[in-house]
């Protein structure tokens, strides 16, 4: 093609070159310029087919080495793709085995037991030792057969005790059966013999109930309860414990703990309270509700009766204040004999006061709970004294018994025990001061039925300690408030040093003799006689004398407060306070009989000289003969 | 000592350490106290320090008489004198030296002492007591070497006068008798409640208060206080006070008298009752004044209490010890 339009072009260049150049020579010359042309186209004509050929030889040449690079890429990637093959296969095998070492099988999951107790223990078949202890695959598969054998035979053991535990069950539960259709019978059995008990005194079924009960004592009277009863059984026969009170009402006060985290009866509780707001409006009002609340008293109580010697009872009740945590106690005296002779001596058995200072300084008018004072100032109760004659008296002593250790204001340094060994301590004590104290107060009560009517009772072991013929005599004896003590003249002394408190009992006693009159103001303080009574004296005699004044009158006071412990009496001591007014009236008759003679005055002496003395004056303060020696009934000097 | 015998505690003689430090008292129940008067006095004294520093069980009855001399306290009482030595005493170091008793004739009772004075001319202590004699103690020899008898009762107080080495003796028969010391007669006696000055026939005519400084004699009792010049031994004044004496001195130009009723009375040599400085006991029994120390010198009074009153200053009452 190519060739053929060069052929036209060269044609078309001939004939244009033809042309002009046919025109420029034209005629002359025209037929050598017609050969010039003639061999100048056939010369073209060459080239061109030189051209042509070189052309298509150039074209082949390049078709061949086209050709043959084809080919040898061919081959190339034949081989390329043969090594991508194997080197896929390559990383695939290396993948499967990875994968076939990291092959965790089953069995090794499983513990199997070591090789020296499996060798001991296996049977010869499955451990088969020649072929194992050599090849470790073999070694684990006989381990393996070893352990499907051992569970195998665990498990139809297993199944064995299975079945023997459904029977055994079966079989309790039938026994179950039996005892349970026995409680009814003992229950009628135990009805039964109530009389029985009754008439033997053996009173088990009360002991069981009374157990029963103190389930739901708090824990303070728990403790009293245990340690009375242990102590009544042990040591003191003449000792009773009972519970008294409302059982329900405990029971229910020991649930409201669980209920009151409900939400519920919280809101409720609110509710009601907003209520009542609403109802009473003044402060006052709820204010006494609170103090009511913090007083409240357990629904239970603890009785106590203390037989004593003579027949009288001593009934205590003991009281648990839940808030407060404090024990309280209200005495009662029921005597063998009739209390209602002696006036004076009301005081002595009055319940309220009846167990003031058992031990000194207890005077149970004030909590000994430190931690109540807090309690006290939110509901704005001042002291718990106001209450005290509604709730009873919380002693220390009611404290130790109930097991209760509060730290005190002093710093004692005392063995802090706490519970039943503290209630234990205190037990025997306590028990044996209750008793002297109702003993003592019955006595006094006595002496003084017979003081009022002016006869000093001396009981007949005491008469030693007196001459027979005394003089003067007792004319008066009454009760004085502690206020009327301390507005006398002649008692400040006993004032001044602190001995006349509040829980004392003040007494006025006059004895008289002709024109002589000698008044006692006596402290009697509530642990008589461990403390004896303090007499303070006035004498009106010509004159008014009294122990500030007169060396005489304070000698007697002496005689009678100091050298006290020979009018003791017989071992209890009750004679005391009776010994002391006849000792009083002794050394009245030796003070009026040693009076010195007044020689300016005229007439015989008032109080003739009855009593022998060794001396009547000795000493730089003349002191008269007070003291009275017995078997001699001689007077001397101290 | 409880409280009811603390109220009930009488004090009836005191004497001070040589040193003046310590003052020694003792009371009805037959204990002597030692109080440190350094404690006492010091500026920021306690409670404690006005307390003794030691208590001690002496006699068997009261301890009537105290006296100091050469190192010892002396106490008498109950019929028998003891002696203490007063360093073994401040070192709390409780042990009689020695014990003597007068011989007594023998009676039921045993005859209390109830005064005690010292003689340093010839280092002896004269005794008068219950037994209505006076019985003199050398000290050197510790034997009773003599005794004066003439008294028809008991024997109340003593006084020595140097000078004339005479021993004056005022007895509950209303008697003042003067003996000699060497001759052991008795020189003089005069019966005070037979002049009308003195005499106060609704009280009675016992001695019980006898003080000289050699030429003048202060004596009373029952018959009222009254001061005699002893060479006429005639009354010169009388003191108008109400009690009855115990005990009287001379000091400075004044006389201190105290006794029944609870005032030192500060008399002066006219017999003007100058002033009456109230005290602590309603009854008062014994009259010290501190002469052993410079710094302490105090004046003690002590009586029906358990109080021992303590004067700086002779006009008014500072503080009190107590048993």
């Amino acid at each position: 093609m190519s060739s053929e339009a060069l052929k036209k072009r060269k044609a078309k260049v001939l004939r244009n070159e033809a042309g002009p150049t046919e025109v420029k020579r034209g005629r002359g010359d025209g037929d050598q310029q017609c050969a010039e042309v003639e061999q100048k186209r056939l010369q073209s004509c060459n080239h061109f087919m030189t051209l042509k050929k070189l052309n298509r030889l150039a074209h082949m040449r390049l078709k061949r080495g086209r050709d043959q690079t084809h080919e040898a890429k061919q081959k190339v990637d034949v081989l390329h793709l043969q090594l991508q093959n194997l080197l896929y296969e390559v990383l695939h095998l290396q993948k499967e085995i990875s994968k076939c070492l990291e092959f965790k099988s089953k069995h090794e999951e499983i513990d199997l037991v070591s090789e020296e107790e499996f060798y001991k223990d296996a049977p010869q078949e499955i451990s088969r030792p020649q072929l194992t202890k050599n090849d470790p695959h073999q070694l684990t598969l006989a381990r393996l057969d070893w352990e499907l054998e051992q569970r195998k035979r665990l498990a139809e053991t297993y199944k064995e005790s299975q079945a023997s535990k459904e029977k055994i069950q079966k079989s309790i539960e039938i026994k179950k059966e039996h005892l349970r259709s026995l409680q009814p019978g003992l229950n009628a059995i135990m009805q039964a013999s109530l009389p029985v008990q009754e008439y033997l005194a053996v009173p088990v079924e009360q002991t069981q109930k009374h157990t029963e009960i103190a389930q739901h004592l708090p824990p303070p009277l728990y403790v009293l309860f245990v340690q009375a009863n242990a102590y009544g059984q042990a040591c003191d026969k003449k000792l009773t414990v009972s519970i008294s009170g409302d059982v329900d009402e405990a029971k229910a006060m020991s649930k409201p703990p669980e209920d009151s985290q409900d939400d519920d009866s919280d809101s409720d509780a609110e509710e009601e309270q907003e209520k009542t707001k609403r109802r009473r409006s003044t402060a006052g009002g709820q204010l006494d509700d609170k103090r009511r609340e913090m007083l409240k008293r357990h629904p239970l109580s603890l009785s106590f009766d203390l037989t004593c010697k003579d027949g009288s009872v001593l009934s205590l009740y003991f009281y648990y204040l839940i808030n407060l945590n404090i024990m309280t106690v209200k005495a009662k005296i029921s005597a063998s004999t009739d209390l209602t002779t002696a006036i004076s001596a009301g005081y002595l058995v009055k319940s309220e006061t009846l167990l003031s200072c058992l031990y000194s300084n207890d005077h149970g008018t004030e909590t000994p709970n430190p931690a109540n004072r807090y309690q006290f100032d939110k509901v704005g109760i001042g002291s718990f004294a106001d209450y005290v004659e509604e709730l009873g008296h919380p002693y220390k002593w009611v404290q130790n018994l109930g097991g209760l250790n509060f730290p005190s204001d002093t710093s004692e340094v005392r063995g802090v025990l706490v519970g039943s060994s503290l209630s234990a301590s205190h037990m025997e004590n306590t028990m044996k001061l209750l008793r002297g104290r109702v003993m003592s107060r019955l006595a006094l009560h006595k002496q003084f039925a017979s003081l009022e009517h002016n006869i000093i009772p001396v009981t007949s072991e005491c008469l030693y300690l007196f001459p027979a013929k005394i003089l003067s005599r007792l004319t008066q004896w009454t009760t004085i408030t502690q206020e009327e003590y301390m507005n006398l003249t002649f008692t400040r002394h006993v004032t001044d040093a602190g001995l006349a408190k509040e829980t004392d009992m003040y007494f006025s006693g006059v004895v008289e003799r002709g024109t002589a009159r000698l008044q006692a103001a006596v402290v009697l303080n509530p642990r008589y006689p461990e403390i004896s009574p303090l007499f303070s004296l006035s004498l009106n005699w010509k004159g008014e004398r009294s122990g500030h004044t007169d060396d005489n009158l304070r000698a007697m006071e002496s005689e009678v407060n100091v050298f006290k412990n020979e009018l003791q009496g017989p071992r209890p001591g009750y004679q005391l306070l009776t010994n002391q007014i006849s000792r009083l009236c002794v050394c009245l008759d030796v003070y009026l009989e040693t009076e010195e003679q007044d020689d300016g005055v005229e007439g015989p002496r008032e109080f003739p000289r009855e009593k022998m003395c060794l001396r009547t004056v000795k000493g730089p303060n003349r002191l008269k003969p007070f003291k009275y020696n017995h078997p001699l009934g001689l007077f001397s000097h101290r | 000592m409880g409280p009811v015998e603390l109220l009930h505690m009488s004090v009836f003689s005191q004497s001070f350490s040589p040193c003046g430090r310590f003052l020694a008292a003792g009371n009805n129940y037959g204990e002597i106290a030692i109080f440190s008067l350094c404690a006492a006095l010091s500026p920021d004294t306690s409670e404690a320090g006005r307390k003794p520093v030691l208590t001690f069980s002496a006699h068997d009855g009261p301890v009537f008489c105290l006296e100091s001399f050469g190192g010892h306290l002396l106490s008498a009482g109950d019929g028998s004198v003891s002696a203490w030595n007063w360093a073994e005493l401040i070192k709390k170091n409780v042990k009689a030296v020695w014990t003597r008793r007068p011989e007594y004739k023998a009676s039921m009772e045993i005859p209390e002492i109830n005064a005690m004075v010292i003689n340093p001319r010839d280092n002896s202590v004269v005794f008068g007591g219950g037994d209505n004699n006076v019985h003199i103690l050398d000290l050197e020899h510790g034997v009773f070497k003599s005794v004066f008898r003439g008294h028809t009762d008991y024997v109340h107080c003593l006084s020595v006068r140097e000078r004339e080495g005479e021993v004056l003796s005022g007895s509950e028969d209303g008697a003042v008798r003067i003996w000699d010391t060497r001759t052991s007669q008795c020189v003089h006696c005069v019966e005070v409640h037979k002049y009308q000055k003195c005499a106060r026939p609704q009280f009675g005519k016992w001695i019980s208060c006898l003080t000289t400084d050699s030429d003048w004699m202060l004596c009373g009792g029952g018959p009222s206080l009254s001061l005699w010049h002893l060479r006429s031994l005639t009354p010169t004044s009388v003191f108008a006070l109400s009690g009855c004496q115990r005990r009287a001195t001379f000091y400075q130009d004044m006389i201190l008298a105290v006794g029944q009723g609870p005032t030192v009375s500060h008399c002066l040599l006219g017999g003007q009752v100058k002033a009456q400085i109230p005290c602590t006991p309603n009854n008062i029994n014994s009259l010290e004044l501190n002469t052993n120390s410079a710094e302490h010198q105090v004046l003690t009074v002590a009586g029906s209490s358990q109080f021992v009153d303590v004067f700086t200053n002779v006009s008014y009452r500072a503080f009190s010890l107590c048993f």
